[in-house]
């Protein structure tokens, strides 16, 4: 199996159960003084990390919550949480 | 493999101290980058440096198909103009690419479909790629093989077929350009992985490998599916890539019996059958970013459920081999291409997802002219990072492809 992902709810599961919700990127940018160069940052821009990135996965056929977790982009593993922390 | 035998291109060169241009990736964009650079500008103090080997990436992963029947008004150029140098190239390398122009036929599933290939056509038409629309049974004294019965998943309405199109045998592009670019002095350095681009008052100044510095004040990062992790390691900038891996596989050797290539999107399956006889057939993607190149019984069981459907001929035939490679993809489909723009002397190459190969000839040529003379060709300039920004993304996509929440 390719990718296996851990729901806060639901555990351990196959990852064709979920649906990738981009890396994650910090607080939506507030309304105030927004410019097109922070808002396109935020909606469209990627680190596009190989290896380890924090990102948000949706449980879409599962119990539907949304949540991060961090994963080696080069082994598809998912990694305990402080070691990954930039 | 790297140290006894003599490079197929030629001479095997010290890595110098400085060079005018340093192109990272040893891929396709590079290489045709440098060829022309040497060719039309007279620049040949390059050098390619290439972590693995030359074409180990998404150069020698592709499923070799080349056509020029995009969506929008700037991309259908660009690659028309990509599909007319195979033959120019072939001769002028003097490097037998095994140009085969056996006619695309990309399958229609529903009306709607058939509308969208309706605007498809019209606009390749208007620039003059050949391109029609033709019913399911046209399409099936085409390709005989084809079901066009009612009784499968997704009935075939009709097909957008591109006379042109076909395939290229992608290895020998490497290797033909390689040499071609080395006759003229380009350095070729396999083995040789860029760590870090330094800058000085924002202009390029040297690209750091692990072979040593290397001072220039033009570097391009044309790496495939790593660049975008390189250029924001090296430099800061953020893409909008998201870099999934795209898998490909192919059957046991068969008789002729596909005599062009046929593609479904409804089906999520392309497959051409090769010189020698084996069905090369290619997939979606995981919908997740990685960089494993890692292949799936998924995709597997999709492509044998696919094309024993649309091609019900090839039930009960084996894959012999499957692979993967990586696909760097952009919201709108279409690719970034940029230069002097972050950084003075930085120039990129990148956003390609699954079409890089198509359009390496036409890309490198004017890459190399945006290089030389430090001008944006007009044709490149609709590529230009900024799009993002100024919300102009390209419509290659009748809706963005994004991996991100708001999907």
């Amino acid at each position: 199996m390719a990718l296996t992902i851990t729901c806060p709810i639901c555990g351990k599961r196959n990852g064709y159960e979920f649906r990738y919700g981009g890396e994650e990127k910090g607080p939506r940018p507030d309304e105030k003084d927004l410019t097109p160069e922070s808002w396109c940052d935020y909606v469209h821009m990627n680190k596009c990390v190989a290896g380890v990135q924090q990102e948000w996965w949706f449980h879409r056929d599962g119990c539907g919550s949304w949540f991060t977790i961090f994963r080696d982009t080069t082994t598809n593993l998912e990694k305990e949480t402080p070691e990954a922390q930039e | 493999m790297f140290l006894k035998n003599k490079p197929m291109w030629g001479k095997k060169t010290k890595l110098k101290s400085s060079y005018d241009v340093v192109l990272i990736g040893g891929g396709l964009h590079s290489l045709a980058t440098a060829y022309y650079l040497a060719k039309e500008h007279g620049i040949t103090d390059i050098a390619i440096i290439e972590k693995n080997y030359i074409g180990y990436g998404g150069a020698g992963r592709n499923t070799a198909i080349v056509r020029a029947n995009q969506r929008t008004q700037h991309n259908v150029p660009l690659y028309k103009e990509a599909l007319d140098l195979w033959p120019v190239l072939t001769k002028e390398l003097d490097y037998n690419l095994m140009f085969n122009n056996c006619g695309n036929l990309n399958l229609m599933h529903s009306e709607a479909a058939m509308n969208a290939a309706r605007m498809n056509i019209a606009t390749a038409q208007f620039h003059g790629v050949e391109s029609h629309l033709i019913d399911a049974k046209e399409a099936k004294e085409l390709v005989p093989a084809l079901n066009i019965s009612e009784d499968i998943t997704f009935p075939i309405h009709g097909a957008m077929y591109h006379p042109p199109g076909g395939v290229v045998r992608h290895d020998a592009v490497v290797w033909g350009l390689a040499k071609g670019a080395a006759k003229m002095g380009v350095e070729i350095h396999q083995q040789t992985e860029a760590t870090d681009i330094t800058t000085k008052n924002g202009k390029v100044t040297a690209v750091v490998t692990n072979r040593g510095v290397i001072n220039t004040k033009q570097v391009m990062i044309s790496a495939g599916g790593y660049s975008a992790a390189l250029i924001h390691g090296f430099l800061g900038i953020k893409l909008p890539i998201s870099v999934l891996t795209i898998q490909a596989m192919v059957t046991q050797p068969l008789k002729p019996i596909l005599d062009h290539v046929v593609s479904s999107g409804a089906y999520h399956c392309y497959a051409n059958q090769t010189l020698k006889g084996e069905i090369a057939t290619g997939a979606h993607m995981d919908p997740w970013p990685n960089y494993t190149t890692l292949n799936t019984a998924h995709y597997i069981k999709h492509q044998a459920e696919a094309l024993s459907e649309f091609l019900p001929a090839l039930r009960g035939v084996r894959f012999m081999r499957i692979w993967g490679g990586l696909a760097d993809m952009t919201p709108d489909m279409a690719p970034i291409m940029d230069g002097n723009e972050q950084v003075e002397g930085f120039f990129m190459d990148c956003g390609w997802g699954y079409f890089g190969f198509k359009s390496c000839s036409a890309v490198g040529r004017h890459m190399a002219s945006f290089m030389a003379t430090n001008t944006c060709p007009d044709i490149l300039k609709p590529f230009a990072l900024k799009r993002y920004q100024e919300h102009k993304l390209m419509g290659e996509t009748a809706a963005l492809m994004s991996y991100s929440p708001d999907n």
